[in-house]
């Protein structure tokens, strides 16, 4: 009787042993989560709970971080909204000639995934008389403009009343006062609830670690926009805040060889936005769903 | 009424002693079973692993179709999590007699499936290691906006009532003492609401999305709920049956009549809610409708979602049909083959037949396909084997504490009468 | 947005990071250049100088000089010279309606008035004058550099730096490969 339950523990401690030991190996592969995050990284405070001190060490750590995951030194700053700016953009679908030209500076302007040729902008090719995207197509391989068509690209419309800011769990997205809507990387947990939110296809997820050579990287980054984004978090369109922060043009309407975009602080009266939204009849995509886009479409004539 | 006399910080130790060792005792049939649930959860813990290290790409999701596999078996969990609760109405409601000795079982497989339904949550996210970003206080907890906030509340408040009551009476009946009805009463008839919320929160998750037309019907909740009362009942039957095969637990016939009464109400219910959405789709048709002809007729040259759906309807029809013949009532094989299809039918129409279709066509119209890689479905089958484990050993810890097996030294071993008196 | 008490929605815990530190501006805005297209001043020859340049030819060049001036040919495609090989498709238009026919290096506009031909802008916006309008709002044409010209100075195209003036219809050509993600048809190469 007392050899029994001896023996029968001595088994399930052998037992337990063994199959701790076999858990222990099919957990192995986490000791690559060294290449994708850090403590520092585990650490840190949400984008909006940092004091400047704090921001700065985080930068800091980003750029030490990219030095050494992909052998470049960048600078990577805090770009914050200027007061009484209200960002709008228009574009001009008479003009559109669908060369994907904004969609590549997007592609390098924003570090994006070399292998998937990543871009927050997909253009359109739609039939001329109808704004049926069902009858749209973005894999079109021709010369452009083709004849009965016309070209419409799509990116973040940087809704004033956005789903995508409403349904994430930990707040990793957000408006900011001059109507960007940005993602905090480092706080996103990539449950791509926003992704399925967002009537626009204007997010992405970054499947895997992006890969871009070292040459190619733009070495101008900020935290909210196109700094190198990690594995396993959401990004999406910030109408370049690093540059349009700081008064410059984004790089999606500065390839645009036709000039059909027209960018600008909206609650300025005297801006090239302000003229086209008063003297173009602009439209929004998919305004029966309230998102009140501030991105607007129109037509020359 | 006996008690075993010893306080309570000394008692509970020893109780969970005896639990583990209870839960890893037990004949070769259990053995066999647990270790291979183990295998097939360490093989899912693995590719989980390789997911986390390596990015998601293992899984064939795309920015299409950015939810897959895995929140189609969590939304299937909730269901069946939910379902459970199909036995503690009759039995704490209605008075029903033969409910109220099996009712436990219910309740042990809501704790295994919403550990389920965690689990598939977990695999889903792209960074894991930040779970305690959604920590309140800790981190920052977006509620009471999002609704995914609001479904964390409700499943670990489900789990947390479900995991008292069931400890609560396991370790009464531990230490041979009555339960006591003011600390489990009001938590059962508490899990009865919070059973309709769970599932509930989970369909407002999908049919709030305005830019998912799918899912943005108002009969998404009501369907979500319909097929959870067919899933959970069909679970428990089959079951109930193996627990009188494998056990000392005696069983009672008339549990098993209600769920099934339950079960083919809540299927014709179901099919008719399945019904409605079909004709608005169809006769109204235009873009609203878009997903819902991918799904059953295929669209621009792609049928990938049209055998799921078509196989899922056969079962589901098919079975109801068994379960509605009188003549067939008796013959057990047909009946236990009729849930098994039944259950099958919900878990397609749920899960591929649900996340799916709400990204194909996308928002902007792109029809690109998914199916699921190897990867997922290995991580997915170890989440299965996981729930499986937990309700393995829940039910016999749970069971032998009904039967009498599980007592602490010179507690007093049958309660039965005095517990009908109770109740 | 369901209404929460006491939260602001963009709320920043250090306020100072909030807004950017802007250095007070003395209100002055910088210039908006106008490109000037090399086609305007003259002519790239085949020639190329010791250093391995091409050859600029300016209009001046030939333009003072014969007198008086050459006949204008039936149909552009007679042109010799520097200017053989010139491809005209510009609607009913003939070569003096732009051209001041006493100096062919210049233009001439409705008015009857002579510009010298980097002046082409004044022309084209006679007739194009919404295109012009549009052009001047930044709704046409592209621009490089700043949306704030508090902040920085701001490149605008000439007209001539995308519509060849003999021929002005914007070129077609190749778009940059579609996203490797995108659903293909069959009809998507032309």
């Amino acid at each position: 009787m007392d050899e029994k339950p001896t023996r029968r523990v001595a088994l399930k401690v052998l037992g337990a042993t063994l199959g701790a030991a076999a858990f222990e190996r099919a957990l192995s592969p986490l000791r690559e989560l060294s290449e994708i995050t850090s403590v520092g990284d585990f650490m840190q405070k949400h984008y909006r709970e940092l004091s400047r001190d704090e921001m700065n060490a985080v930068l800091r750590r980003l750029e030490d971080e990219t030095q050494q995951r992909y052998g470049r030194e960048v600078t990577i700053r805090d770009v914050r909204p200027t007061e009484g700016v209200q960002f709008a953009y228009a574009l001009n679908l008479s003009v559109c000639i669908g060369c994907r030209r904004c969609a590549d500076a997007c592609h390098v302007e924003n570090n994006h995934d070399r292998p998937t040729h990543q871009s927050y902008i997909r253009v359109l090719e739609m039939t001329s008389g109808s704004m049926d995207m069902e009858q749209g197509n973005t894999g079109y391989d021709h010369t452009v403009p083709a004849e009965g068509k016309f070209y419409m690209p799509v990116q973040c419309q940087q809704c004033e009343n956005p789903p995508c800011t409403k349904v994430c769990p930990v707040e990793a997205t957000w408006q900011e006062p001059d109507g960007i809507v940005v993602v905090d990387y480092n706080w996103c947990i990539g449950c791509r609830y926003c992704e399925a939110a967002c009537p626009y296809h204007a997010r992405r997820f970054n499947w895997h670690k992006p890969e871009i050579p070292a040459a190619e990287i733009n070495p101008d980054q900020s935290y909210l926009s196109n700094r190198i984004r990690p594995q396993g978090v959401v990004e999406k369109c910030t109408f370049c805040l690093h540059r349009t922060r700081e008064g410059r043009l984004p790089a999606c309407l500065e390839a645009c060889p036709t000039g059909a975009r027209v960018f600008g602080n909206v609650l300025d009266p005297n801006s090239d936005i302000r003229w086209v939204l008063e003297n173009k009849r602009v439209f929004v995509l998919k305004e029966e769903l309230g998102t009140r886009p501030r991105f607007f479409y129109f037509f020359d004539v | 009424m006996a008690h075993s006399g010893v306080p309570h910080h000394l008692s509970y130790p020893r109780f969970l002693l005896k639990v583990l060792d209870r839960a890893t005792d037990g004949t070769w049939r259990f053995y066999a079973w647990m270790f291979v649930l183990t295998a097939i959860a360490l093989v899912g813990a693995n590719t989980w692993a390789w997911q986390v290290a390596r990015g998601m790409a293992v899984t064939a999701m795309s920015d299409h179709v950015s939810w897959g596999l895995y929140i189609a078996n969590f939304t299937f969990a909730v269901g069946l999590a939910a379902g459970g609760v199909m036995m503690v109405i009759p039995a704490y409601l209605y008075h029903d007699e033969d409910m109220h000795d099996v009712v436990i079982i219910g309740e042990l497989l809501s704790v295994a499936a919403i550990v389920m339904a965690l689990g598939f949550v977990v695999v889903d996210l792209g960074r894991p290691d930040r779970f305690w970003h959604m920590i309140p206080g800790l981190g920052k907890f977006h509620w009471p906006v999002s609704m995914l906030t609001w479904d964390v509340i409700v499943l670990n408040g489900y789990l947390a009532i479900n995991l008292h009551v069931c400890g609560y009476l396991v370790y009464t009946r531990y230490r041979g003492e009555r339960p006591d009805p003011r600390w489990y009463l009001p938590f059962v008839f508490l899990s009865i609401i919070w059973a309709i919320s769970i599932h509930t929160v989970t369909a407002f998750l999908y049919s709030g999305l305005g830019g998912r037309p799918f899912w943005n019907s108002a009969l998404l909740a009501p369907r979500f709920l319909a097929s959870a009362f067919v899933t959970g009942p069909a679970f428990i039957i089959l079951s109930l049956q193996l627990v009188r095969r494998f056990t000392a637990f005696k069983v009672p016939e008339g549990a098993i009549r209600r769920l099934l009464d339950i079960l083919r109400v809540a299927a014709l219910v179901n099919l008719f809610m399945l019904a409605a959405e079909l004709f608005t789709h169809f006769y109204t048709g235009g873009h609203h409708a878009a997903a819902v002809r991918y799904l059953w007729l295929g669209m621009h040259g792609h049928h990938e979602l049209v055998p799921w759906m078509w196989t899922s309807i056969t079962l589901n029809l098919g079975a109801v049909a068994v379960l509605l013949t009188p003549s067939l009532r008796e013959r057990r094989v047909v009946i236990n083959t009729a849930l098994v299809a039944i259950f099958a039918a919900v878990w397609i129409e749920k899960g591929m037949g649900l996340i799916v279709p709400g990204f194909v066509p996308s928002t902007l119209h792109e029809l690109v396909p998914y199916a699921p890689s190897i990867a997922e479905w290995k991580v997915t089958a170890g989440v299965w084997a996981l729930g499986l484990m937990v309700f393995t050993v829940a039910l016999k810890v749970g069971l032998q504490a009904m039967t009498g097996e599980l007592r602490a030294p010179g507690a007093q071993a049958d309660l039965a009468v005095e517990e009908k008196e109770v109740a | 947005m369901l209404p929460i008490a006491c939260e602001d929605p963009a709320g920043y815990a250090d306020r100072s990071r909030r807004f950017a530190d802007v250095p007070a501006g003395d209100g002055s805005r910088h210039a908006i250049t106008v490109h000037r297209p090399a086609s305007l001043s003259g002519i790239v020859g085949t020639e190329q100088t010791p250093q391995g340049q091409p050859v600029e030819v300016s209009c001046a060049t030939c333009h003072e000089v014969l007198r008086p001036p050459p006949e204008l040919p039936a149909s552009a495609r007679t042109l010799g010279g520097p200017h053989s090989g010139l491809r005209f498709e510009h609607g009913s238009n003939e070569c003096r309606s732009c051209h001041d026919p006493e100096r062919y290096d210049r233009l001439r506009l409705a008015s009857g008035e002579s510009v010298p031909m980097t002046d082409a802008l004044r022309l084209c916006a006679q007739c194009h004058g919404t295109q012009h309008r549009d052009w001047l709002h930044g709704a046409h044409g592209g621009m490089n550099g700043h949306w704030d010209l508090t902040r920085g100075p701001r490149l605008r195209n000439h007209c001539v730096d995308c519509h060849d003036p003999h021929a002005p219809a914007f070129p077609r050509f190749r778009p940059m490969p579609p996203p490797p993600d995108a659903p293909r048809r069959r009809a998507d190469h032309g």
